[in-house]
């Protein structure tokens, strides 16, 4: 555990060197709020209302979500890479889990990324965005619950995407599509109560909602009382069953390069 | 065919904190401090020469080869190759070189060897005749054949080094710079492209600026040797002067019972004698080099061994590595006349 | 002299299409990423309209066609000057910008000719479909003047997008690797999806006047758009396309000058 935790510290100061990311990072976000802002402030220049939701409730969820999404991606784009390059072969030598040491760094990162980016962007959208807190404080604990739920669903996928790196080669595109895939069915760029009736059918079958609408939709008060409680159990349902999918996937992916040398 | 007089680059390094604040920061407040990579160098080398350019890491070599190259422009002073000054017609100085740097490849990273040429044969205008018959000539001097279907990337270090140096005389240039061709090959593979360096002197009187770490290269290759240290030429002149300058040099290498952490030369032989500074890990063994003008090998020996329990000794030739070693780690001293040079 | 570039730059082209098809499998998942991307956007923007008939008096069409005007420009990019995005850490850091310069050609030339982005196709692909959906939805005649205008419009609005990119990558002559700061310019981009009246006036002004991501969508199609009041501004387009390629380029020979005699 101790070694972990130390991956984990190690990645924090990483992340602390590459100021020039940080503050590109920084600046990308703000351009972007920027963006939602104006764009559903046109939206909303000629009426009150969106499927019950007001201006500030639809901004909240549009932010917050946004927030969330940034999160919700991992280390895959590093697994990948090792698999990519071979060097796999040599961190499986090594006396810690590969996958348990890059999900500790990410959590590094993660923790890093929320106090540096997130909470001051956060407060600041706060401060000039007109978002509203959770309407009730048990709202509020509940949407860290299935928050944290959220990026753990999003992690594993991430991890499962890169998995798939073992019999792909442009890792670049895996990686646009997965993000499309995200923003498209998690919710991330409009709350799913605005999609038509199919759309969201379709999405309750799939683990995308779990990773941003539940939650924010939580936040925001969209989902209350027995609706949360049941799209919690959803994503309890989709952080087990993605936790032991990337268990066997990966096992099946070690025996290729134990047998067949990557 | 190459002349340099009084050539000069100092770089101005910009002090500044890492990350883009440090970035903005010197944008509106810098530090600098010059670093002198250059001073003063003069050299003139015919053409058809082949010249080993040497000296330790960092004493300005690949400045120098910038330079010549067109890829930097030296702060004073004037270069001028094949009647060209490289750095203000880059293009033009382009056509008539070819160059080898070291591990950096100068194909084309993802397609086949053969058609890499196929390009190269484009962008220096190579007629198609002559295209051919190089080629040809390549492909069997450097066994090239089997190579030309593969794409760089999946090539040996030794099978890339020789389709690199392929390329860099595909289109019969009047120069060639060469940084370390033969740096991590094999002895076979070395021997080849030697061979392959010397052919093309001969055939096509190319004149060729070799800088290398491997002396064996200088001696095969080169009639002549330029040595620079710390951005100064300290010797210019032919290797058998050189060796003839240094006949009278000797080492004796000497293994002792006890590790050499501690040692000093004795005190009899100190003024005639130096210690030759390590390169590898025995901490046993010991090199001492002498003029034997100065003292005879038998004095050196027999005072070694009054002083320490010695367990076998070999005595070396002065072979050029030998030589410059001890130029490096000494410098010259006035033993060597520098030559005036026009 | 053209013609010679034309050629190599035709048979750069051909061994990066050659090596393209080595990895077919990739060309069609890189191809189709993108255009998944750019579906998700215009999905977006469909859902939203499924909701109210109007943004700030912009139909969905309008907005559509916008958007489409947006992804063909960028696909010119993309496909053909994807390696702006390497200069730094591809080229500069591990000392391969060298071999560019040691060559008689034009080392931007070189630079740009050394990679064509499969990607992009995706991009362009989209991008055309969504202009053509839009299109007949726009209260204009199309006759031949519209399209060649429309073409112009398109290619003019891609260079914009390359000059934009040259310029702030130069800037990995002096700092070793921009990439950051090209990638955060970049992103202004987004503002270009949607019409540029709903921004707050210095968002505007940035976007017309100072980077100019404006006239890579919204004024372009704003040209075919009646009463949209930009009729005239639009024109400007190839004008601003090729006075930011001369920015750009005069930038970028400063860099390389300066690269020579630092050669970091």
């Amino acid at each position: 555990m101790r070694k972990y935790i130390e991956f984990a510290r190690v990645q924090m100061q990483v992340h602390a060197a590459y100021s020039a990311w940080f503050w590109a990072n920084t600046f990308s976000v703000l351009l972007r709020m920027l963006v939602i802002y104006f764009f559903w402030k046109a939206v909303y220049s000629s009426r009150t209302e969106i499927e019950g939701l007001p201006f500030d409730s639809m901004i909240t969820y549009i932010i917050i979500a946004m927030f969330l999404q940034m999160f919700v991606s991992g280390v895959g784009r590093e697994l990948a890479h090792t698999i990519k390059d071979g060097n796999v072969a040599i961190e499986l030598m090594r006396p810690y889990h590969l996958i348990t040491r890059l999900i500790a760094m990410d959590i590094g990162d993660k923790i890093i990324h929320f106090i540096r980016g997130a909470l001051p962007l956060g407060i600041l959208a706060f401060i000039f965005m007109d978002i509203t807190l959770p309407t009730t404080w048990q709202g509020g604990l509940l949407f860290l619950l299935s928050a944290l739920m959220g990026i753990w669903i999003g992690t594993f996928f991430d991890l499962l995407i890169a998995i798939l790196a073992f019999w792909t080669i442009n890792l670049w595109g895996l990686e646009v599509m997965k993000e499309a895939v995200i923003s498209f069915f998690s919710g991330a760029l409009v709350p799913l109560i605005l999609f038509p009736e199919w759309f969201q059918t379709v999405s309750l079958f799939l683990p995308f909602q779990a990773m941003v609408y539940v939650p924010v939709a939580i936040y925001t008060g969209i989902l209350t009382g027995t609706e949360a409680w049941l799209a919690l159990g959803s994503q309890v349902f989709w952080a087990v069953l993605l936790f032991v999918l990337l268990r066997v996937l990966w096992s099946i992916a070690i025996k290729k390069v134990t047998i067949f040398g990557g | 065919m190459i002349v340099v007089k009084n050539l000069e680059k100092y770089y101005k390094i910009a002090k500044r904190d890492p990350g883009l604040r440090g970035a903005v920061k010197s944008l509106f407040h810098r530090k600098y401090e010059t670093k002198k990579a250059v001073k003063r160098i003069s050299m003139h080398i015919e053409s058809g020469e082949m010249v080993g350019y040497i000296g330790a890491n960092g004493a300005g070599k690949s400045t120098t080869i910038k330079m010549l190259t067109g890829i930097l422009t030296p702060t004073s002073g004037e270069v001028k190759v094949n009647g060209i000054i490289p750095y203000e017609n880059r293009k033009q100085n382009a056509s008539h070189i070819g160059a080898v740097f070291g591990q950096r490849t100068q194909l084309f990273w993802d397609i086949p060897v053969r058609e890499s040429y196929e390009l190269l044969k484009h962008i220096y205008e190579i007629p198609q005749k002559q295209y051919e018959e190089t080629l040809a000539e390549f492909v069997e001097v450097l066994h090239l054949e089997p190579l030309l279907g593969i794409p760089v990337r999946q090539l040996s270090l030794g099978q890339k080094m020789r389709c690199e140096l392929a390329a860099a005389f595909l289109h019969r240039p009047k120069v060639v710079y060469l940084d370390e061709p033969t740096i991590g090959l094999d002895v076979a593979v070395k021997v080849r492209i030697r061979n392959f360096i010397k052919q093309m002197n001969a055939r096509y009187g190319t004149t060729v600026l070799l800088t290398t770490h491997d002396m064996q290269d200088i001696e095969e290759i080169c009639h002549r040797i330029i040595i620079i240290d710390d951005g100064s030429v300290i010797y210019d002149g032919s290797i058998q002067d050189i060796k003839a300058q240094f006949g009278d040099k000797r080492v004796i290498q000497f293994e002792l019972e006890h590790s050499i952490d501690h040692f000093v030369l004795p005190e009899e032989i100190r003024s005639a004698a130096v210690v030759i500074p390590k390169t590898d890990e025995d901490h046993h063994v010991v090199s001492v080099s002498f003029s034997s003008k100065e003292i005879s090998g038998a004095e050196v020996i027999s005072c070694m061994m009054k002083h320490y329990p010695v367990l076998d000794l070999t005595i070396a030739d002065a072979k050029i590595e030998t030589i410059v070693e001890e130029i490096y780690s000494k410098g010259l001293k006035g033993r060597v006349q520098h030559e005036e040079i026009h | 002299m053209l013609t010679r570039y034309l050629k190599l730059y035709y048979l750069f082209c051909k061994q990066n299409l050659k090596v393209m098809m080595e990895y077919r499998m990739d060309f069609l998942l890189g191809v189709l990423s993108v255009m998944l991307q750019q579906f998700a956007g215009i999905f977006f923007v469909k859902i939203v309209f499924d909701h109210i008939h109007q943004l700030n008096g912009w139909t969905f069409y309008e907005i559509l066609f916008i958007y489409g005007i947006a992804a063909t420009g960028r696909s010119i990019h993309h496909i053909f000057f994807d390696n702006l995005w390497t200069l730094g850490w591809q080229y500069i850091r591990p000392g391969k910008f060298d071999r560019l310069l040691i060559r008689p050609i034009n080392p931007l030339f070189h630079f740009i000719a050394d990679r064509l982005q499969q990607d992009g196709f995706g991009q362009l692909f989209i991008g055309i479909i969504v202009i053509s959906t839009a299109m007949p939805h726009l209260d204009i005649s199309w006759g031949v003047l519209e399209f060649f205008i429309l073409i112009v419009m398109i290619i003019a609005s891609g260079f914009i997008f390359v000059a934009i990119n040259l310029f702030f990558a130069t800037l990995s002559f002096w700092m070793v690797d921009s990439l950051p700061i090209v990638w955060t310019i970049f992103n202004l981009s987004d503002f270009a999806r949607y019409p540029l009246t709903i921004y707050h006036k210095g968002i505007r002004h940035l976007l017309t006047w100072i980077i100019p991501y404006g006239f890579t969508a919204f004024y372009p199609a704003a040209y075919f758009i009646e009463g949209s009041g930009f009729q005239k501004l639009a024109l400007l387009t190839p004008v601003v396309a090729i006075v930011s390629c001369v920015v750009a380029y005069w930038f970028w020979n400063k860099g390389l000058k300066a690269f020579t005699s630092t050669g970091s």
